[in-house]
């Protein structure tokens, strides 16, 4: 008797389970195609910003920004996602990008090709100015000072990245270590997140030494423990990152979009939030002399081409 | 018709786990089935979320970077999945920036599934024709934006074929485990089955009669052994056949030797030898089975004994029964007949076997079978037991019989029967009765001898002075016939005197050689005469040969006087003829003499007591008795013998002109004597 109940309940719960299985299909049919035509993008000024992260931080950082000039300006901005530093110089250079956000050393090169700085940066440290830094690990005690650093495998963030490359480089050839006295000098492999990428090399021991641009930390926080991280130096400081027009750009257009930009105040809780995300403090104006120093450096270093 | 029942063990066996593998597959095939479809389809979806998720995650730097070939290759990546139907990336638009599709992209798909704002995911199920597809949308996220769809699409059918693949597999894995549990039940059934049908074979040869089979196995330790057992008188020592649990009363210092079996085997789980010599239940069901046709055989053994010696025992019981010449019965409470033996049987004329169960009523006349009835309830309701003789007429006699009769009690103390007992003692009866006799006529004797001795004296005197008296007065006077008649009453007196002495063997023999005829004819002549004048003729056909015999011819003519005067007597008064005859029997060396009358005979029952003394059937002053007793003692004291014969038989020769004679046919007596007397010398001194 007991074994004729189990044997029911298990028949009507195997009936119950059936049932719930059925789904309700939504008829297509596969047969029926077309090729696709993609629509026209719409006219629209492009905005883009120097590689250096990933082009999801990218976005991340500058979608309200770019929300909020479209806002305030009525133009139609769209953001651009170029692959590479060398990429975002030449696509300024074809005029691909209008209004550029880089850092003063592509900047240098994108002045060479016509562009116009018009607006820079105050770094999240409260100055108009970044420096680069040499960062090795704690437990790595063959490298305490820059000096220790000849013939050290390097690291950098890309042959133009300012902070990455160029400031750590001037502060070894101040302290009368060129290129060549390194055991290996290479860049981050790939398009972007670069700062990130050198970070993590780093912080895995492939290269005793890397050079990041300061605030980088910051952003791989909770990537890697920052403990493991020593800064043995860092460099001095160069004019930040600037916003530049390229060669021919509407000037109602910069105008505007200056205008909309210098209006941004960290008092105004919404224009906080976009500064946050957008890594800076707020923005001022920008003369193409602010970035003679930054000339200088790459003279120099006879980067100067 | 019951196939089932008939079926060997050994199928049922095997046909009981098949069904129940059979029934589990049924059973759990539809159920596993849909549960590993449902799990199946469940992981399929998971998987299918997992590749649009990550899809969709990976999307979103080539989107922001509007990078066609990096999405097609991503797009194309998810089309090596096996089950994996299409794949494309839609933007926020709804514009399809890459698919997998060869030509053209089936328009229908774009608006088939769409995954709401804040949901991380929808699935929707297709149906193309014959094709079903599971369409996963994951929207592409960045920060709190959505660049726009992930869409993938993997084929139910596949999903459906790895469902059929498991069902198909489970169901192969319950075909192996039913070929293979039905190999394994073979194996197994064989070889339980085998056991049992030693078993069984046993059984039937103990069945036939063979208590020597051997069920259990033959290995394993004996107690002795494994104990170092020095106990030779210990009934498990040096026993090969039992198990030492099996045997009761041992005396080893470790086992419970009391109680019952299973208080003994209770004991022996932890002993060594049990633990090793123990087998599984057949096993314990074989040893059962050896002990018990040792058990029953020597139970067997011992019952032919008994049964021998009851044999023997009920043969000697019925051979005393039978050969006892008392009739032995035995009744029950209901008093019907449980037993009897030979001689019981015999005396109603039916076997012994026929007779239980009967009743007195059955067996006997109603007189008698009541009497019996009545003596036998007597004694069932009163415990006392009977010993008394009857009385029993029987083939025209008298039988007498000594009846004890005992009641039967039973373990209870109630009657149970009744055993009765008749012991023919006629003979002893007749014995007694003739020692009875003896005793009487001694004590009678000696009384009548000193009697007659004292009266015999003062007779002769009065005779001497009556014939003294009668010579001295006138014959013819008065005095002298009154002296006459005092004379002849005197004499007659004498004369009883005289027979008394005779009986009582007082007066003394005087045998001589005589002649037979005179001594007869001399007593006709003295009673003829007072014979005619009753009207008795007396006819003599003597033996002319004169026979000569050694007697005393005064007692011999007394005993034929008397037998005349008998014969007389038996006229009854009308008359009638006596018949004297006398015959010499030379060679046999005998003479004989019969004296026959035409009176009224004798009846049969007074014919045996005719020769008592003072046995008479006349009348009180007739006749004393003495006389046919008195010629009785004389015959035999002449070594002869008398006896009489009534009626007189056929053909005796009674004459014809015999005149008179009372109705009753008459009445012979025979008397025997011997020619020799030597004999009577010889054994018997004469007496003086």
């Amino acid at each position: 008797m007991k074994t004729c109940v189990t044997l029911m309940a298990l028949l009507i719960l195997a009936a119950l389970h059936g049932g719930c299985s059925d789904e309700k299909p939504v008829e297509v049919n596969l047969s029926k195609r077309e090729d696709l035509v993609a629509p026209r993008l719409v006219d629209a000024i492009t905005y883009a910003y120097l590689p250096q992260y990933s082009h999801t931080i990218s976005y991340q950082r500058h979608r309200q920004l770019l929300e909020y000039l479209r806002e305030t300006t009525g133009l139609p901005l769209r953001q651009i996602f170029p692959d590479t530093f060398e990429e975002h110089v030449k696509m300024v250079e074809r005029g691909e990008i209008d209004i550029s956000y880089s850092n003063p050393f592509v900047y240098v090169r994108l002045a060479k090709a016509g562009a116009q700085a018009f607006a820079r940066v105050i770094e999240p440290s409260g100055e108009p100015f970044f420096r680069g830094q040499i960062i090795a690990r704690t437990d790595n005690a063959a490298v305490s000072t820059v000096e220790d650093c000849r013939d050290k495998r390097w690291i950098a963030v890309d042959p133009n990245s300012a902070g990455g490359y160029l400031f750590p480089l001037g502060l070894f050839y101040d302290n009368g270590i060129k290129i060549e006295d390194f055991e290996t000098v290479d860049f981050a492999p790939g398009p972007g997140g670069k700062q990130e990428k050198v970070v993590l090399a780093v912080h895995a021991g492939v290269y005793d030494i890397g050079t990041i641009r300061k605030g980088t930390l910051d952003i791989v926080a909770g990537k890697i423990d920052l403990g493991a991280i020593r800064i043995l130096a860092e460099t001095q400081p160069y004019p930040g990152w600037v916003y530049a027009a390229r060669k021919g750009l509407d000037p109602a257009v910069v105008e505007a979009v200056a205008k909309a930009m210098f209006a941004l105040d960290r008092d105004i809780p919404g224009h906080k939030a976009i500064l946050d995300a957008a890594g800076m403090k707020g923005i001022i104006p920008a003369r193409d002399i602010d970035y003679d120093p930054v000339r200088e450096l790459a003279e120099k270093l006879q980067l100067d081409r | 018709m019951r196939i089932f029942p008939r079926l060997k063990f050994r199928t049922k066996l095997n046909l009981g786990m098949s069904a129940i593998l059979v029934g589990m597959a049924v059973l759990l095939l539809p159920l596993v089935g849909t549960m590993s479809a449902s799990s199946l389809v469940e992981e399929s979806k998971k998987r299918g979320s997992a590749l649009a998720e990550g899809l969709s995650v990976r999307a979103v730097d080539p989107m922001l970077a509007r990078d066609f070939l990096r999405l097609k290759n991503m797009v194309d990546e998810q089309s090596t999945v096996e089950d994996v139907i299409y794949a494309f990336v839609q933007d926020k638009n709804g514009y399809v920036m890459v698919h997998t599709f060869q030509k053209g992209f089936p328009v229908d798909l774009i608006n088939a599934n769409k995954v709401e704002k804040g949901e991380p995911l929808n699935i929707q199920l297709l149906a193309d024709g014959s094709r079903r597809i599971y369409d996963f949308a994951a929207p592409v996220l960045v920060s709190e934006g959505r660049l726009g769809t992930v869409r993938i699409g993997l084929s139910q059918a596949r999903i459906q074929l790895a469902v059929q693949r498991q069902i198909t597999l489970m169901a192969g894995l319950f075909a192996g485990a039913l070929l293979l549990a039905t190999s394994l039940g073979t194996v197994f059934a064989r070889r339980v089955t085998a056991r049992l049908h030693r078993l069984r074979s046993h059984a039937e040869e103990m069945l036939m009669g063979n208590l020597d089979t051997i069920s259990g196995p033959s290995w394993g330790v004996h107690c002795w052994e494994k104990q170092n057992c020095n106990t030779p008188q210990c009934p498990a020592y040096g026993e090969t056949k039992r198990r030492c649990w099996y045997i009761a009363g041992t005396m080893c210092p470790d086992c419970n030797n009391e109680g019952n079996f299973q208080c003994r085997l209770q004991s022996c789980r932890l002993c060594p030898v049990y633990r090793e010599n123990a087998g599984d239940e057949i096993q314990d069901l074989a040893e059962t089975f050896d002990v018990m046709a040792l058990s029953l055989k020597s139970h067997i053994e011992e019952l032919r004994g008994a049964e021998r010696n009851l044999r023997d025992q009920q043969r000697l019981t019925r051979t005393i029964l039978d050969v006892t010449p008392d009739r032995v019965s035995l009744v029950d409470a209901t008093m019907r007949y449980r037993g009897c033996n030979k001689s019981f049987a015999e005396s109603v004329g039916m076997s012994l076997a026929a007779i239980e169960g009967k009743t007195d009523f059955d067996l006997f006349p109603e007189a008698e079978a009541e009497e019996r009835h009545m003596a036998a309830r007597d004694i069932l309701q009163s415990g006392r037991r009977l010993d008394t003789q009857v009385m029993v007429e029987a083939g025209g006699g008298e039988h007498w019989f000594h009846v004890v009769c005992v009641p039967v009690f039973n373990d209870e103390g109630r009657i149970d029967g009744l055993l009765r007992t008749d012991r023919d003692i006629s003979d002893i009866k007749r014995y007694e009765n003739q020692l009875i006799q003896a005793q009487k006529m001694e004590s009678l004797g000696l009384l009548a001898g000193g009697v007659a001795h004292e009266i015999n004296t003062p007779l002769g005197i009065i005779l001497g002075y009556a014939q003294l008296l009668q010579e001295d007065v006138d014959e013819d006077s008065q005095i002298h016939q009154d002296l006459a008649i005092i004379e002849k009453q005197t004499q007659v007196c004498k004369k009883i005197v005289a027979d008394l002495l005779g009986f009582s063997r007082q007066t003394q023999s005087a045998k001589r050689e005589m002649c037979f005829n005179n001594s007869v004819m001399e007593a006709v002549s003295l009673v003829r005469h007072t014979l005619e004048l009753d009207k008795v003729a007396i006819l003599t056909q003597l033996d002319d040969r004169y026979p000569i015999i050694y007697g005393d011819p005064e007692k011999l003519k007394q005993v034929w006087i008397n037998l005349l005067t008998n014969a007389r007597d038996a006229m009854d008064g009308n008359g009638g003829t006596i018949l004297i005859r006398t015959r010499l029997d030379t060679p046999g060396g005998i003479v004989s003499l019969w004296v026959a009358d035409n009176g009224m005979g004798i009846a049969e029952d007074g014919l045996k007591k005719i020769f008592d003394p003072f046995y008479s059937t006349k009348a009180v002053d007739k006749g004393t008795g003495l006389g046919l007793s008195v010629s009785f003692g004389i015959i035999e004291d002449h070594g002869g013998d008398i006896q009489a014969i009534s009626p007189v038989p056929e053909g005796f020769g009674f004459p014809p002109e015999a005149k008179g004679g009372a109705e009753g046919g008459g009445t012979v007596f025979e008397v025997n004597l011997p020619l020799d007397h030597q004999g009577l010398d010889g054994g018997e001194p004469e007496k003086e």
